[in-house]
């Protein structure tokens, strides 16, 4: 019960910061905020493969990119259309891509995934390149209209205002995070997890092993999907650099980082390298040699991740108030005996 | 009845035969015993039976239904359970999740993405209540990875059992069990599989004579014999082939 009013406090807490997070940090660093939940939710679909169905893939940017596409594409072409509809475009993109694919991954795990996956995904980077007439090539997509957020009737908000924009981006954002979180608690939750430490068991256990890599793979990229969207909308540019190479490794990174056993995990890796980028980008350009840095100190020596780590030092910490309190009690009871 | 029955079974491993005309028969209701010596093709024969393999001639039927090749999932589904000689647990998850999986499965539970499965009180009840009678009621939330091997042993058969079915296949229940664990776990499957059909591959000859209500002998890939214990402890054929070798 105590527990639950904490947690109530917690959540509060957190929601009125998000809140004045605009009015507290500045239009800056709400950008920079944004662009950050965009990376967690990319971070976090991404880690319902590794993490919780045990697939490595080294091509998750194309699905981010998929969705960005689809929403330029949807709001450049269609006259009119509504940012929730531009939205959706963008995560069913990246849903139908990962069901086209998906009769030929979902079979598979291991390197052969990861590397079809890099494969498929550098098809896509090159055909974002040439297919100019479609995706503009290089330069992308850039200048398409941002439509409001409107309900007939009722409220019309303008998504050029960059204010307006982040609530709706933490809307959607930690609404896509809830709904991911949401699934992992599901008894689909359980059978993706058993098939990450087991597959084969599971199969005898009574479930469709393809099968549940399909829905958990889909699902995964339809987030992805709405990161994409997202982002597209947010810098009202998309171009190939989104579906390279570097973008598929960012979750990879991202996901290492934060701590790969953990829910949460990815959201602190995205966090870690926002303030790394904000940090180091005031000294050097050279972002990327800190970035790799980091990798590395943290595969040598905190394998599990930020998480990992912090569960250490909880450990540690309430070990050592729980020795406090032992070591108190036992003195006290001390002293009672001698009298 | 015959509840599971194959007929004039074959197996090649790239052309090496391993299963020779093997027509078995499980009644319904028994303990039914496959022994042989090493390499004699019981584990083929459970993974033929099971949906690992497709035979490469002959059928399979259970329940009076042809299910030559099914996959595992569907002969769960139709009601075989299966534990396997090397433990296949899920290593991260614990004893309570692992047989939950079961529990799920047995209720045809697969695809709900709309409710959280801790809060399904009544598959919690069902699966604490299978850990209680595993006696794995105290190692609830211990990863099945960390449980002493006696116990992990227990995990991997009872989960073959936590899908609720009509024939559980169990290939060497006791592998790398001290005594001890070997009687412990006898017994428990002797209570667990009450009213069931059981197949089971035992080296113990102990075990497998208490146990078992009728007998098959695999020797080379072949039925050598089929029958109540009495019978094959008397058999001279089986006797040459398996029963001479351990007993001197």
């Amino acid at each position: 019960m105590m527990n639950r009013t904490i947690k109530g406090i917690v959540w509060g807490v957190m929601l009125l910061v998000l809140v004045l997070y605009p009015w507290l940090f500045g239009i800056y660093y709400t950008n920079v905020f944004v662009i950050f939940a965009i990376f967690a939710l990319y971070a976090i679909s991404y880690n319902l493969l590794l993490g919780f169905t045990g697939l490595f893939s080294f091509g998750h940017a194309m699905f981010f990119g998929a969705g960005a596409y689809a929403t330029a594409l949807a709001l450049t072409h269609i006259e009119g259309c509504p940012l929730l509809v531009a939205l959706l475009f963008g995560f069913l993109g990246s849903v139908c891509l990962a069901l086209l694919l998906a009769p030929i991954v979902a079979r598979l795990a291991h390197s052969a995934f990861a590397m079809l996956h890099l494969a498929f995904s550098m098809l896509m980077y090159t055909l974002a390149l040439k297919l100019r007439g479609i995706t503009g090539g290089e330069d992308g997509i850039g200048g398409f209209p941002i439509p409001p957020f409107r309900i007939p009737g009722v409220v019309s908000v303008d998504m050029t205002d960059p204010l307006n924009f982040y609530y709706f981006a933490i809307a959607v954002l930690g609404g896509s995070l809830w709904i991911a979180w949401f699934l992992t608690k599901t008894p689909f939750g359980q059978i993706i997890v058993s098939v990450r430490d087991n597959d084969k068991r599971v199969d005898y256990m009574g479930f469709k092993v393809p099968q549940t890599k399909t829905v958990i793979y889909a699902l995964s990229c339809g987030f992805a999907g709405v990161a994409g969207s997202m982002y597209a909308m947010f810098q009202n540019l998309i171009s190939a650099a989104a579906l390279g190479i570097g973008n598929s490794f960012a979750p990879i990174v991202m996901t290492m980082v934060g701590g790969v056993t953990s829910f949460f995990g990815p959201i602190w890796g995205a966090a870690i390298f926002a303030i790394i980028e904000e940090l180091t980008s005031r000294y050097t350009e050279r972002v990327l040699l800190v970035n790799g840095l980091v990798l590395i100190i943290v595969v040598l020596f905190f394998p599990g991740g930020f998480m990992h780590l912090v569960g250490i030092i909880k450990g540690k910490w309430l070990g050592f108030i729980r020795a406090q309190w032992f070591a108190k009690r036992s003195r006290k009871k001390a002293t009672e005996d001698d009298s | 009845m015959n509840i599971l029955e194959t007929k004039r079974l074959y197996h090649d491993f790239n052309r090496l035969e391993v299963l020779f005309d093997v027509n078995l028969k499980v009644k319904e209701g028994e303990r039914h015993a496959i022994i042989g010596p090493n390499g004699a093709g019981k584990t083929t024969l459970f993974n033929v039976i099971t949906g690992t393999y497709e035979p490469s001639r002959g059928a399979v039927f259970f329940k009076g239904e042809e299910v030559t090749g099914s996959k595992p999932h569907h002969m769960v589904r139709l009601g075989m359970g299966r534990s396997f000689q090397i433990t296949s647990t899920f290593s991260r998850l614990t004893a309570f999740q692992n047989i939950r999986m079961g529990v799920l499965s047995a209720r045809g539970i697969r695809f709900n993405l709309f409710r959280k499965v801790d809060k399904m009180e009544d598959i919690t009840k069902e699966t604490d209540e299978i850990l209680e009678r595993i006696n794995l009621y105290g190692e609830r939330d211990v990863p099945a990875s960390a449980l002493s091997y006696g116990k992990h042993r227990s995990l991997e058969i009872s989960m073959a059992l936590a899908t609720n079915p009509d024939v559980v296949m169990l290939d060497e229940p006791t592998a790398g069990m001290s005594k001890d664990e070997t009687r412990y776990a006898i017994e428990l499957i002797r209570r667990l599989t009450e009213g069931k059909t059981a197949v089971i591959i035992e080296h113990d000859m102990d075990v497998v004579f208490s146990l078992a209500d009728r007998i098959t002998v695999l020797h080379l890939g072949e039925i050598l014999a089929s029958g109540p214990p009495d019978q094959i402890r008397e058999n001279q054929a089986v006797k040459n082939a398996y029963l001479g070798e351990t007993e001197g």
